[in-house]
């Protein structure tokens, strides 16, 4: 499971890790148990008294279910740290959600706390999140809690002056919704591609289908979301000057990798936000060669 | 006198925008970066039972570098 292989990733710089929420032992065992966590410390802090020690303790919970819900600044608190849909009784009791690591005196060498509905990305997320990276030159598959994804690409090969696209199949699982553009307005998470690229090759807009409209009753907004399978396309240009030439000719294979950001919600509750580590892998044909092929068909 | 009669609307005035004030920094919006230890800053020991039903603290997790202490909201929902 990824957290007992991040854990042995940890282990081996020399870090002990602790994962600690309310819940009950007996929650965290049958957790532990379903994913296959036996190293990693699962701690039950049940009457939050650890949370609060740290100072993390998220009060918006409460405060939104108390006296002052409609004060719009604890309104505006609720949405961005508890939820959507309002207070939940069940988040009573919860931290901000954040991870702290230490050096062996117990000081914070580094910490990362993510805001619940305009997240940045933090190492907490992908250390936690991320699996083994979906490869589209593989047109490899896989999951996480909410989606499916396929990733695949339009040509193994390339060579300056082409251009490609990558591609995202995503298959929301029953019940769950990603955000589609526009929703990003409303605060939402738009689902998204990103790829570190070399100089050489020039990223076009990210194609996405047209979304529909998603009605949230409790708050009375409409929001553009994807409910149903869809695909993001991602078209590339290899540059065609000199320098990208230069550059393409010292290489034979190029990996890219970028990652799908999303927030995933179902009619209840909003995840946390996740990304997923996607590759890919492309051979670089010299530009000759091409010419010549071209030349002698 | 038109001072007289000005000084308690002002006052009032001034009044209420102390109140304004006030109820503004009793509530600000939560700014997570400001919340717990601080780079350098010592993190609280904790005794706490893992999913095995032992309890550990903050000694027992260490690794030989440190340690990373992860919150969660839960693991349930």
């Amino acid at each position: 499971m990824e957290l007992q292989e991040r854990f042995e990733e940890l282990q081996a710089e020399g870090l002990g890790v602790a994962a600690i929420s309310y819940d009950s032992e007996e929650v965290l065992a049958a957790f532990a148990e379903r994913h296959g966590i036996t190293d990693v410390a699962l701690l039950s802090d049940d009457d939050s008294a650890a949370i609060r020690a740290f100072g993390i303790y998220n009060h918006v919970a409460e405060e939104g279910l108390g006296p002052n819900a409609e004060d719009p600044v604890v309104k505006a608190d609720v949405l961005r740290y508890v939820a959507v849909f309002g207070a939940l009784p069940i988040a009573v009791g919860t931290p901000f959600p954040g991870t702290f690591v230490v050096d062996r005196q117990g000081r914070v060498t580094a910490r990362f706390f993510e805001e619940f509905y305009r997240e940045r990305n933090t190492a907490a997320n992908i250390m936690l999140k991320l699996g083994t990276p979906i490869s589209g030159s593989a047109g490899s598959s896989g999951e996480t809690a909410h989606l499916e994804i396929n990733a695949t690409q339009s040509d193994p090969a390339i060579t300056v002056g082409s251009r490609f696209h990558l591609a995202l199949d995503i298959t929301p699982k029953p019940g769950m919704h990603v955000y589609a553009p526009g929703a990003g307005d409303a605060g939402y998470r738009v689902v998204g591609l990103t790829l570190e690229v070399p100089g050489f090759l020039r990223l076009l807009p990210t194609d996405y289908p047209e979304s529909e409209i998603y009605y949230f009753e409790p708050l009375d907004e409409r929001v553009a979301v994807y409910q149903e399978p869809f695909r993001l396309v991602q078209e590339v240009v290899v540059e065609g000057d000199q320098e990208s030439s230069a550059q393409l000719a010292e290489i034979d294979v190029l990996t890219l990798t970028g990652r799908l950001d999303y927030q995933a919600c179902d009619d209840r509750i909003c995840y946390d936000p996740a990304s997923v580590p996607l590759t890919w892998t492309l051979t670089v044909s010299p530009l000759d060669r091409q010419r010549a092929l071209a030349a002698g068909q | 006198m038109k001072s007289t009669l000005y000084t308690p609307i002002v006052a009032a005035c001034l009044a209420l925008v102390a109140t304004a004030a006030l109820s503004a920094q009793e509530r600000k919006p939560v700014d997570v970066s400001t919340l717990g230890p601080q780079v350098g800053e010592r993190v609280p020991d904790f005794a706490l039972p893992d999913q095995h039903g032992r309890n550990r603290t903050l000694d027992s997790i260490m690794g030989e570098k440190g340690a990373m202490i992860l919150f969660h909201r839960s693991a349930d929902w």
